[in-house]
């Protein structure tokens, strides 16, 4: 239809233009992609990490400047929250007024402070629509009849009363009187009411004469009066301008060729038939394909052809294809910075893994060539030409060239919160009638009392307003958790007298129930929290995997390969199981994608009827199809009595990256520092469990963010296992003597496996336990299993599927399903929930219900050195980790769609590397709705059990904790080691914090406090068989 | 009571379970009261399975008394005779369609149950049941209808469930472009098979199969058509077929339906609806057995669909795409055995493939722990070297191959630009002319019949 060349304008001289600069911008730009990696490996972390450097506060709107995506919560869900009491108004008030500070006191009209002001506008529920709305509700609903819903009947008495004697006293011998100094716009509302009556009018008349004098006086108040805008969202690219202009956005096109495009480029080893030329770079491979003659092509797409010839003929390298095409774009040199980044953050999903498959995935299939990135932007633009040239074509036939569109007048501002005459004058009009703001008070006002009033109102504007609402939904939590804290251990530290066993598992909040139902079950158990991978970073390849995979924290690289061996006694079988799996493997490979093909397709769909027996049996009977799956799994499976080769013998190869194996000295190092870090080598039971964790769950293409995340998104198992059979090795113990930690003969280790979503523990290496320590290991085995199953109990109360009369076995039995059930979403609630991290000593919060929201780290104040050197080790691994699950979740709560992937029901897994939203779109990354529904979005809150000034000299020797504190990503309070003082950092240093006069109810065991409960529960203490215990234990020691 | 009687019993049951549960489910959120999750989920389970164990009875009797046809006869639901218009509403059990409708039901339970916990408080879950129903309604109508007016009716309700579901999340733009994609083709393939059902009746004064299609049950039936009317006929429901189960030129749909929460894709794209033109051309192969030309017709379009639907399936990077690509091709091969003349393989092949393709995608969101499963039993990572029939081909058709499959064969683009497109310019031109017409007439300005330009000649959604 349209086939002018394109090249309109004159191409300009492009070795002019400076490369470097176009690199900065790109450089620059990519900070601001999403940064999560392919969706295999999931690492929670800040989705705002770009805007670290920034307050909270700021970078939240830094944030909705730049994705549109929202800061907070809508208005109207913190007002839910509001009336199911989860804020109260003193946690509005307390906030206001510290968010105020000196300003709280201004005045700002008669009688009324900023405080007051802000405080009703926060208080109630003012409603606001778009001019055409307010004019609606004025003519149509009773606004003007009836005093507004929530309005206190005594402040409309009073209002009611007032009006009515300044009608009678000043104004109703006027009204007659042409020449008096009343406005004609006053004036007009008297005209429908039957001024002769005025003496014998009822309530109801008054109250709509009110009303109305009151509707018209703020309308004439507020118009003239200068408003408060903020331009915040700038128009920069030529969709933007093309859109606003003809309605027709260009990015849809180009969007639908380059997700088909890039996720061919980007595929790890789906697709059959990859796509030819992927060596070269995204550039050369687009240029390849794109220039082959091609029977047909889209309207858009025509002039491609000719354009990829000019490039090829020119030979440019990507980089001079951009300079080209921002010159044919005619963007000019002081818009380019913003216009990259706009351009690379149309598409941010796919954008950002480009970006991430190019820079950090050597680990993956088929890694992306460095530079791709300026490749896909070099693409992008000459696609964007294309399609907004065919555009403008269509639409604006007399512009001849794409950079006469910067010209073209387009309100190229889009204010995001400015709001028009008609939106403050009803605000004042509500408010008028709650803060008993008479019609003759604001009729008395001046131009410039009117003035400020206005300007009050706009500065707390709906942003500010849920700013505030949300700080007060987090400080309605905070108080109640050190409140909690506070009156908890006021109690004594609950250390058992003599320890039966003890528990060493994740700091997990998902173990803190766990942990507490262990200690529930038997007062003498003692549990440890440390990061899951125990200091213990390693690659681990099990007996039956392909890969080595890395167990630890993302930011540290392992340096040594531990790998599974199965028994020399049993190496015949293992020889055979693992040919049979190679077989049973190799016959689902070939059923995976012959069923998809043309011939053996055939063969496969005429005997697919048996798959009815698989699909009807997995769908409705989950649970036992698993079971049956699994004993049968059991007969190609390496056999349990596996090793790990753990120990870097003589001819064990060394690498630069990496060695096979620790050295003793490397062992004995690693449980130096786990001991030091739990504070248990003061005091070892004979029995250490170690508990590593992951998850395993069916149809979650998300499985691996449910896994350990100091495992980097892996299961801790191998972890836990090689802790155990360190600290068991006879010689590491002796070097560890030497350095003054003695682990008695006595003590044992056993490494175990907790699986968060079906609830169920397993242990290694238990054919080794000598047998002197059998009964031992046994008797604790039987506490871990029941702890699993009122473990499972306590969080299906979550689960609106299960009825919340149900017993432990029923609860069991119902997370195993939930975990092999193809058709469920929400195998387990991961995270959700979190809101806290407790560091310190079990003892100072034992026993108390902290419902699975706050992350548990051992530490013990009292062994640390004068500079706290074991809390800086700590804090380095906490404050990010814990930091990062509790911001990813925030984002992906307060905007689920534009930070978060959105329903999980259409996800759609692509080039094995993210998911889509159906049958095309943008990659999603975050976390799907499912995950964070019952998420509560508040800041993680540390309590750490230290001096304010350990804090505060952790913070000047570590940049990156100090960044998260002092801009107040992350909360943090300290809980004095020998008193019950709590200093919490507020502003930009630590105030004492005076808690409330909070009684923490006492409960006899968890379960009776969350018993029929499916929402967020307050603290409690139970303590029930602990005390008695503790008393029978006395006894024994006076008998 | 006697057999006959039973057997009509045990008819209606089967053939009107689903059509309460509709009505049921519809009325409710209709009036808005919608039930809880645990109610729908019962009444799902009840109609199913009543149904289900009503057309197993049948079945039995069926077996028992060595009958190979029953009849349930609802007459006509509207007659107007002077103007030669009814709508007959009968059922059949025979061949094909007991075989059809327990698929039906059993899939349906299935995918339903799934359903049941996959949409665990979602916000659309009672509007996904409505058209969950609608569908099995449909389906179990299209599956038993005796007359071609019972068939269209299911075949309706089919389509009609289908394009609501693919835009079931209309708080995207995505979903309903592609909702309303569908739903324009279908009815472009309601409208020959609508063409087809009058053409039968003018020449046989109904639409009664049995009739039609002589005394003999199915597929054994002569169709009492002569072969130039049967051409006629038999092309025409060639193009709802085509349509209906995503054949060349129409496949673009396919991909795109793939916009709903996973079950709907599974039981409509993979395993029910994209069958149904198959059903369609199974239930008419007496009328194609008379034309040899429309057989030849019908074999090269299934296989130039299979071919296609093989090649574009092959470069597809998502799961759901590659999905719908893998059943187009089985369906064209099907198409294929019916073009042969081998309807009972077709039909095993249709129950297999859908059993088994409906198992692929309700797991497809497991796809990433099947690939981990299987590197790990093989021991390195899967990947794929280039089939050999490509590798034979120079690099410059490969491109050229590669690109047309990745574009999904421009079938879009073509249907948008050379069909759409001239209707919509000439609709605007109407638009224009009506418009100066009317200023016109109000004494405002003179009539012009100047070409105006095309307004939005964006052609992606019409």
């Amino acid at each position: 239809m349209i086939d002018t060349p394109l090249n309109a304008t004159t191409p300009g001289n492009t070795a002019n233009l400076d490369f470097s600069s176009i690199r900065q911008a790109i450089d620059h730009a990519k900070h601001y992609l999403p940064s999560q990696g392919p969706i295999a490996v999931f690492i929670h972390h800040n989705t705002l990490h770009a805007f670290e450097s920034l307050p909270f506060e700021e970078a939240v709107i830094e944030g909705l400047r730049i994705y549109g995506s929202q800061p907070y919560w809508q208005e109207s869900r913190y007002r839910e929250e509001m009336s199911r009491d989860r804020i109260q108004l003193q946690d509005l008030q307390t906030v206001l007024k510290r968010d105020l500070g000196e300003s709280c006191l201004r005045e700002i009209a008669l009688g009324t402070t900023r405080f007051d002001l802000r405080y009703n506008m926060l208080r109630y529920s003012l409603s606001t629509g778009s001019d055409s709305e307010i004019r609606w509700l004025m003519a149509q609903s009773d606004a003007l009849e009836r005093f507004q819903l929530g309005v206190e009947p005594q402040a409309g008495i009073a209002l009611l009363e007032a009006t009515r004697h300044w009608i009678m006293r000043d104004l109703r011998l006027h009204l007659g009187d042409s020449s008096a100094a009343i406005p004609s716009s006053i004036r007009s509302v008297f005209d429908e009411f039957p001024l002769q009556s005025i003496e014998s009018w009822s309530d109801s008349t008054w109250q709509q004469l009110t009303l109305q004098l009151l509707w018209r006086i703020c309308q004439d108040g507020v118009r003239g009066t200068r408003r408060i805008g903020h331009t915040s969202c700038s128009v920069s690219r030529h969709r933007d301008i093309l859109l606003s202009l003809c309605s027709f956005d260009c990015d849809a096109q180009v969007h639908d060729l380059l997700i088909r495009f890039t996720s061919a480029f980007l595929d790890q080893g789906f697709a059959g038939w990859s796509i030819p030329q992927r060596d070269e770079g995204f550039y050369k491979c687009f240029l390849s394909l794109f220039s082959e003659r091609s029977p047909w092509s889209e309207n858009w797409l025509r002039p491609l052809r000719a354009l990829l010839a000019e490039e090829c003929k020119l030979v440019y390298s990507p980089m001079e294809s951009i300079a080209n095409s921002l010159n044919h774009l005619g963007v000019p040199e002081e818009k380019r910075d913003e216009f990259i980044k706009r351009t690379l953050l149309a598409l941010p999903g796919w954008t950002g893994m480009v970006q991430q498959m190019a820079s950090n995935a050597s680990w993956t299939l088929h890694p992306a060539p460095q530079d791709s990135l300026e490749e896909f932007l070099a693409v992008r633009l000459l696609l964007d030409r294309l399609s907004a040239t065919l555009c403008m074509r269509m639409y604006l036939p007399k512009l001849n060239k794409l950079a006469d569109l910067f010209a073209v007048e387009v309100n190229k501002q889009i204010d995001l919160r400015e709001q028009s005459e008609q939106q403050i004058a009803f605000y004042v009009f509500q408010l008028a009638q709650r803060l008993n703001w008479t019609p003759s008070v604001l009729h008395a006002w001046t131009a410039s009392e009117w003035q400020t009033v206005v300007e009050e109102i706009g500065l707390f504007d709906d942003l500010e307003r849920r700013r505030v609402l949300h700080l007060a939904y987090e400080h309605r939590y905070r108080t109640q958790i050190l409140d909690a804290v506070s009156e908890h251990s006021k109690l004594p530290l609950k250390i058992p007298e003599k320890v039966s066993f003890q528990v060493i598992t994740c700091i997990d909040d998902r173990e803190e129930s766990f942990r507490r139902h262990l200690e529930e079950l038997d007062p003498n158990v003692e549990t440890f929290g440390a990061a899951g991978f125990f200091s213990v970073p390693m690659y681990f390849r099990g007996a039956a995997d392909a890969h080595f995979i890395p167990l630890c924290p993302v930011i540290m690289v392992p340096k040594n390969y531990v790998e599974e061996v199965g028994p020399l006694s049993a190496k015949q079988a293992q020889v055979r199981r693992a040919q049979t799996r190679l077989l049973i493997g190799k016959a689902s490979k070939s059923f995976h994608r012959s069923s998809r093909s043309l011939f053996s397709g055939v063969l496969t769909a005429i005997f697919g009827s048996l798959n009815a027996f698989p699909l009807v049996a997995r769908v409705l009977f989950p649970r036992l199809t698993a079971q049956i799956r699994s004993t049968l799994g059991t007969l190609v499976r390496p056999t349990i009595a596996t090793q790990l080769r753990l120990e870097r013998g003589s001819d064990s190869v060394v690498t630069e990256k990496g060695a096979e194996g620790f050295t003793l000295v490397e062992m004995a190092n690693m449980i130096e520092r786990l001991t030091g870090d739990l504070g248990i080598h003061q005091r070892f039971a004979p029995l250490v469990i170690v508990f590593g964790h992951g998850s395993s769950s069916l149809n979650n293409p998300h499985e691996s963010a449910y896994n350990c995340g100091a495992c980097g998104g892996g299961q801790g198992g191998p972890n836990a296992r090689a802790v155990a059979q360190m600290a068991n090795d006879p010689r590491v113990r002796a070097i560890l003597k030497d350095r003054g930690i003695v682990i008695p003969d006595s003590t044992l280790f056993v490494g175990g496996f907790h699986n968060t979503c079906d609830d169920s523990t397993s242990y290694f290496d238990i054919d080794r336990i000598p047998p002197n320590h059998a009964e031992k290991f046994v008797a604790a085995s039987e506490i871990v299993d029941k702890a699993r199953k009122k473990n499972a109990h306590e969080r299906s109360r979550r689960f609106y599927s299960l009825d919340m009369r149900c017993s432990d076995e029923e609860a069991i039995r119902h997370v195993e399903r939930r975990s092999e059930d193809l058709a469920q979403v929400r195998p387990e609630y991961n995270h959700a929930t979190n809101a806290a991290c407790f560091v310190g000593r079990r003892g100072r919060t034992r026993g108390l219900f902290m419902d699975r929201r706050c992350f548990l780290t051992s530490y013990d104040p009292t062994t640390d050195d004068d500079v706290t050197s074991i809390l800086n080790r700590i804090m380095q691994a906490v404050i990010p980790v814990c930091g990062g699950i509790s911001l990813e979740y925030y984002f992906s709560t307060v905007d689920n769609i534009g930070y978060g992937c959105g329903t999980k029901l259409p996800h759609n897994i692509t080039s094995l590397i993210g998911v889509m939203e159906g049958a095309a779109s943008d990659l999603r990354t975050g976390l799907s709705q499912q995950m964070v529904e019952i998420h509560e979005p508040v800041r993680i809150l540390f309590i750490v059990e230290a001096k304010p000034e350990s804090i505060v000299s952790i913070m000047d020797r570590n940049p990156l904790i100090s960044t998260y504190i002092r801009n107040h990503w992350v909360q943090i309070a300290t809980l004095d080691p020998q008193s019950t003082r709590i200093h919490l950092f507020q502003g930009d240093r630590f105030e004492i914090y005076e808690p409330g006069p909070h009684v923490l109810p006492t409960v006899q065991a968890s379960l009776d406090w969350y018993r029929g409960w499916r929402q967020p529960l307050g603290f409690s203490t139970v303590e029930s068989r602990a005390s008695t215990s503790r008393a029978s234990a006395e006894m024994e020691v006076v008998s | 009571m006697n057999v006959a009687l039973w057997t009509q019993i045990f008819g209606i049951v089967a053939a009107l379970c689903p059509a309460i549960l509709l009505l049921l489910l519809g009325f409710r959120l209709l009036i808005n009261r919608p039930m809880s999750e645990l109610i729908v989920g019962r009444c799902l389970k009840a109609a199913v399975g009543m149904s289900l164990v009503s057309s197993l009875v049948v079945l039995v009797i069926m077996l028992a008394t060595g009958s190979r046809r029953e009849f349930i006869d609802f007459g006509d639901m509207v007659a107007i005779h002077d103007v030669h218009f009814h709508f007959h509403m009968k059922f059949v059990f025979d061949r094909l369609s007991v075989p059809m409708v327990l698929l039906s039901l059993v899939l349906c339970g299935t995918v339903g149950t799934f359903g049941l916990s996959y949409l665990h408080r979602d916000a659309g879950f009672q509007r996904f049941f409505v058209c969950f129903a609608m569908f099995l309604t449909g389906m179990t109508f299209a599956s038993l209808a005796g007359t071609i007016e019972t068939l269209f009716l299911g075949w309706e309700l089919v389509g009609l469930s289908s394009a609501l579901l693919v835009a079931y999340f209309h708080e995207r733009s995505a979903p309903v472009t592609n909702g309303l994609r569908v739903w324009s083709v279908y009815r472009l393939a309601d409208a020959a098979f609508l063409a087809a059902a009058i053409a039968l009746h003018h020449q046989t004064g109904g639409g009664d199969f049995g009739i039609l299609m002589g005394d003999e049950p199915w597929p054994a039936g002569t169709a009492s058509l002569s072969s130039g009317t049967a051409f006629l006929v038999g092309t025409f429901l060639l193009i709802a077929a085509a349509g209906k189960s995503g054949l060349v030129p129409f496949s673009g749909w396919l991909p795109r339906a793939m916009e709903g929460p996973t079950p709907s894709s599974a039981i409509f794209y993979g395993a029910l609806s994209v069958h149904l033109g198959a059903f369609l051309l199974l239930r008419a192969s007496p009328i194609l057995d008379q034309s040899t030309l429309l057989c030849a017709m019908i074999v090269i379009l299934g296989f130039v669909s299979a071919v296609f639907a093989a090649l574009a399936g092959r470069v597809q990077t998502d799961i759901k795409s590659a999905l719908a690509f893998a059943s187009l091709t089985q369906v064209s091969i099907i198409v294929v055995e019916i073009g042969l003349g081998l309807q009972y393989l077709a039909l095993v092949h249709l129950i297999g493939h859908a059993c088994m393709r409906s198992l692929q995608l309700l797991r497809a969101p497991t796809l990433l722990r099947d690939y981990k499963t299987m590197e790990n039993a093989i021991g390195e990572s899967l990947d794929h070297e280039l089939p050999r029939v490509l590798a034979w081909l120079g690099v410059s058709t490969q491109r050229k191959l590669y690109r047309a499959a990745m574009e999904r064969g421009y079938m879009d683009s073509i249907l948008d630009e050379v069909v759409v497109g001239p209707f919509l310019r000439l609709f605007s031109i109407f638009n224009c002319w009506e418009q100066s017409w009317t200023r016109w007439l109000n004494g405002s300005e003179k009539p012009s019949l100047s070409t105006p330009l095309p307004q939005g000649s964006k052609l992606n959604d019409e």
